[in-house]
């Protein structure tokens, strides 16, 4: 296969998502996350080349330090404090959602035909693909899991496709905005986080479609 | 000279053809015996065991009818041909082509014969057998198809000689997610390891061995060893895939080089098969889909690499 | 620079007093004033843009103010400030029983600061990056407020609501990356999202990533507000976090939500496409209404009965946004605010007396409370729409917008869902106020647990009778 090199990390980033849809071991979902923000690194820091942006340099360190280390490192503390090791999934089992994301895979790949892409550009398609399927495995990812944090890893699936779109589609959103958004997400997983060992603490489990106490009483 | 190493290449083939599966079942029980601790029957004991067969009397149901004993002696004559015509072995002569819907709609033919057989002796484990075999095989079709359809779209050839002839590893991670796809899918065709156990011996929970339970003596000979050279066929082609892969493994290379490397590869795929039975439990018949999805899921992704090739 | 530092000087003085007053009681008062201050800082600060409307009043580069953002602004330091303040009232009965919730209560002070500046950031932001990045501070704020009984209501609550909102929300960065994505085909070099250049090249963004962009930021933000099939986190969070938070929530952070979404609006309609923002705003907005008071009909929870109340107005209020109306969405904001903050506050104390949220056990509080009472009867009607109060002149005014329109489907869902939800509300607190009441611990001041609220119904009544708008634009 003859792909320029700026788009492998991407097409490997889509794949690593399909695996962790495939995955119910907590640990290795969290090494899969840690490889894909690992990979989603190499992506901007390949862009910074390409492009010769120093801002993106600066945004690849920072994604490095927080999404491959101490993200990761975070979620195995927290596993390590609640004692969960597999999420046995819902309705949906892993392997058939792991079809499902394929399927995605395969649409994403459809619309990202359509999308305009910037002039002279290698990445536009497969960021795209890569971005939207990512968008529709962390979606799955959340909603055929029961575990909190499998949920949380879901949703920084998502950010991850929601942040290569805007690696590949644009030049380059603002550094600020960049940093300022990548901040709020991690606010937001250390937040559920805590929540999440609060769940275990108040409820003795850390199955989160068990939380139905408060329904509509239709 | 042509003549010669055509006459050369046949005999080899026709050789493999009795002598391989023996020593690719008997491999894989050292492989599961080694990792047991125990020191194991020799490789080729799957051989001395079909002569003993072939030398003892048969005991034959009294309701069983002729479908009994021809499906066996169907079951490996389809076995034969499959093993001729398929590249599942390197260097081969030159059979003609090989078309790999008729290549996996023969095995199902050899399923269907399988059942129809277990269903004719009237013991009450047959038929219980023969639907859970009708349902994986079902189930595992697409993936299966998918796996070798995938490697077909590149090659723009639907004849698996052609398919397999292109050496030049340009789409080497095809090669390789092709292959794992179809030996997933093997597993559950053989009605191998997390899908049923060969070495059970309770009749409930059996797929595979149900279904041979009448057969004795000769009968049971035939059975085998079709069993054995549809195994081999099956890991010989995605040992092919996986050989496939290497760049620059197989270009150009001599005849011998071909045949220790596929010979090699075979018994490598063997190997880890053992290994990845003596690991894996079996699982529960309802997470059977579950497995078979899995297998799906790299043949999808191989086929989605295909197409992406097919259009790059 | 100047004005940041004005702006950021009482909130600053009350983190650190949050942080080093021990002895809570010194703190909810001292907060309650600072607040108030907080208030006639802002109004002071932001005046000049209230008077004018030539030149916005610059803060910082991207963040600056004119007239509308600045009666946001204003609004939501209300809200803010009659919550908190009456806070200190909601939290002294609670103290009474929970010794040892100090802790607690100096976290509840310190979220609430920062979700008003959160909030307050998203009116004054003109990057779309910007208000995405405060919209989701808004939720990273409030979360702990909701979480604040610690049992495991509050905990499903907090977990559905970070959950949800923080998934609409990160579609709605996918929106904001679209729009960003579209201005860089010819209309700014480079692409931008600062929407003072984005509007002055507004023709020249191309329309299919913009498209998407709005519908990804309508999607998103919609999360946040509450519109119809995405609202399940509302209700839940509205009805497990203490009053003070649910009245925040409602009264503030609703219109912050809804504001973005005014801002992605007014660009598309800048760019021409104001079909695009009609269609697709004032149909959520009618859709969400309907929803809501069909929902509204069978509750049995006092606060989440108003959480889907909060819902419809949310409902008018995209409406509104889909007419083009930022006076009338204004408007509605102000009026929906200043009630159902009256609104939450008072039933906030209703549960603490009767110590149950439930409907069926809530009755007769005319005998005991009349001054509650007065409040949650005026508070009903004034949420519902009926006259003489403010959201009955905005209702008028929306539904007379519509018509002017022909957009008759919708004139006619909006009027029959209308009518529905004042008939639910009505019902639902008539029961609440007749009755032979249960058991009702009255230690609460009436003076002091009904003063903000009875300001606030004024503010709303005022607003009706004088139909403020006519004088605001």
């Amino acid at each position: 296969m003859n792909l320029p090199l700026a788009q492998i990390p991407l097409l490997l980033i889509a794949l690593v998502a399909i695996l962790m849809v495939g995955s119910t071991h907590l640990r290795l979902n969290i090494w899969l996350f840690s490889a894909q923000a690992l990979l989603v690194t190499m992506a901007t820091a390949l862009s910074a080349v390409q492009h010769s942006d120093s801002h993106l340099y600066i945004i690849a360190a920072l994604l490095f330090v927080l999404k491959v280390l101490a993200v990761p490192k975070f979620f195995m503390y927290i596993i390590e404090k609640v004692e969960v090791q597999r999420d046995t999934g819902t309705v949906v089992r892993a392997p058939v959602a792991m079809l499902l994301s394929i399927a995605f895979l395969w649409l994403s790949y459809i619309l990202a035909r359509q999308l305009p892409v910037p002039s002279g550009d290698t990445i536009g398609w497969p960021g795209a693909t890569a971005a939207i399927s990512l968008l529709c495995t962390g979606l799955l990812l959340m909603l055929t899991r029961r575990i909190a944090l499998s949920q949380i890893i879901g949703f920084l699936v998502m950010e991850n496709g929601i942040y290569i779109f805007g690696l590949t589609q644009t030049n380059g959103m603002p550094m600020f905005i960049e940093m300022g958004i990548l901040l709020d997400v991690l606010a937001g997983v250390m937040l559920a986080g805590l929540i999440a060992f609060r769940i275990k603490k108040n409820f003795e489990h850390i199955d989160v479609t068990m939380l139905t106490e408060l329904k509509e009483n239709l | 000279m042509v003549n010669i190493q055509n006459a050369l290449l046949w005999g080899y083939l026709l050789v493999s053809i009795v002598i391989v599966p023996g020593i690719i079942t008997g491999l894989i029980r050292k492989v599961k015996a080694r990792l047991q601790n125990r020191i194991g029957a020799p490789v080729w004991q799957p051989l001395l065991d079909l002569i003993k067969l072939f030398r003892k009397e048969e005991t034959l149901s009294e309701t069983a009818s002729w479908l009994f004993r021809f499906s066996s002696a169907l079951n490996l004559s389809i076995a034969v041909y499959l093993a001729i015509t398929s590249p599942w072995i390197s260097p081969r002569p030159d059979t003609g082509a090989c078309d790999l819907f008729l290549f996996l709609y023969l095995f199902a033919a050899m399923r269907l014969f399988t059942m129809l057989g277990a269903m004719d002796t009237g013991s009450p484990f047959g038929p219980f057998a023969a639907s859970r075999e009708a349902t994986l095989s079902f189930m595992v079709e697409p993936a299966a198809i998918l796996s070798l359809a995938s490697l077909a779209l590149v090659a723009r050839s639907s004849d698996l000689t052609v398919v397999f002839s292109n050496y030049t590893s340009q789409h080497w991670a095809l090669w390789v997610l092709s292959g794992s796809a179809f030996l997933l899918a093997s597993l559950v065709e053989l009605s191998r390891m997390p899908i049923d156990d060969p070495t059970t011996h309770l009749e409930l929970t059996m797929v595979h061995e149900a279904m041979i339970l009448e057969a004795s003596g000769k009968n049971l000979a035939l059975v085998e060893f079709a069993n054995a050279l549809k195994l081999s066929i099956l890991f010989g082609i995605s040992a092919q895939c996986f050989l496939h892969a290497i760049p620059g493994l197989m270009v150009n290379a001599s005849p011998t080089i071909h045949g220790i490397a596929g010979l090699t590869g075979l018994s490598l795929v063997a190997g880890s098969v053992g290994i990845f039975e003596s690991l894996s439990v079996k699982l529960n018949w309802r997470a059977a889909p579950e497995f078979i999805a899995y297998s799906l899921a790299v043949a999808l992704i191989a086929t989605l690499a295909a197409l992406g090739a097919d259009f790059v | 620079m100047v004005i940041l530092l004005e702006l950021m000087a009482v909130p600053t003085i009350l983190l650190l007093c949050a942080w080093l007053c021990k002895p809570t009681r010194i703190l909810t008062k001292l907060s309650a004033l600072l607040l108030w201050v907080q208030v006639a800082v802002v109004a002071i600060v932001v005046h000049p843009a209230l008077l004018t409307n030539a030149l916005p009043l610059v803060i910082l580069p991207e963040i600056t103010v004119e007239r509308l953002d600045a009666m946001f602004a204003i609004l939501t330091q209300v809200v803010v400030a009659s919550s908190l303040t009456h806070a200190h009232v909601f939290f002294a009965h609670d103290d009474a029983h929970e010794p040892e919730n100090h802790n607690k209560l100096r976290l509840f002070y310190t979220c609430a600061t920062l979700f008003a500046i959160a909030m307050t950031s998203v009116f004054f932001c003109k990057n779309l990056g910007l208000i995405w990045i405060s919209v989701e501070a808004t939720t990273l704020c409030s979360a702990p407020l909701i979480y604040f009984h610690r049992n495991k209501h509050a905990l499903e609550a907090a977990w559905k609501y970070l959950m949800i909102c923080s998934v609409g929300i990160a579609f709605a960065l996918l929106g904001t990356m679209f729009i960003f994505a579209s201005s860089q085909y010819g209309a700014v070099a480079g692409g931008s999202l600062n929407l003072d250049q984005l509007t002055q090249s507004a023709p020249r963004l191309q329309y299919p990533l913009l498209r998407l962009g709005f519908l990804f930021c309508l999607l998103g933000y919609g999360t946040k507000a509450g519109i119809f099939p995405l609202h399940s986190w509302l209700p839940d969070a509205h009805s497990e976090a203490p009053a003070p938070a649910s009245a925040m929530l409602s009264g503030g952070l609703l219109n912050c939500a809804l504001f973005a979404i005014w801002r992605v609006s007014r660009l598309v309609t800048d760019s021409g496409h104001q079909q695009l923002v009609q269609n697709a705003d004032l149909t959520m907005g009618v859709i969400t209404v309907v929803a809501a008071s069909l929902l509204l009909v069978r509750q049995h929870g006092i606060k989440r009965l108003f959480a889907y109340s909060s819902i419809e107005n949310v409902g008018l209020m995209l409406a509104a946004i889909g007419v083009g109306s930022g006076s009338l969405f204004l408007f509605l904001a102000i009026n929906h605010s200043a009630a159902k903050v009256a609104l939450f506050l008072i039933s906030g104390n209703v549960i603490q007396a009767v110590g149950t949220k439930s409907l069926h056990d809530i009755h007769g509080l005319l005998t005991v409370s009349p001054s509650w009472a007065l409040v949650l009867l005026l508070g009903g009607f004034a949420v519902t729409g009926a006259p003489p109060f403010g959201a009955f002149a905005a209702e008028w005014q929306l539904l007379a917008n519509i018509s002017q329109l022909h957009l008759w489907p919708a004139l006619v869902a909006l009027l029959f869902a209308l009518a529905i939800s004042f008939l639910a509300v009505s019902v639902h607190v008539g029961r609440i106020l007749c009755g032979t009441p249960k058991q009702m611990v009255t230690a609460f001041s009436p003076v002091y647990s009904s003063a903000i609220p009875v300001g606030l119904i004024i503010i709303t009544l005022f607003a009706g009778l004088t139909a403020v708008h006519k004088f605001l634009w």
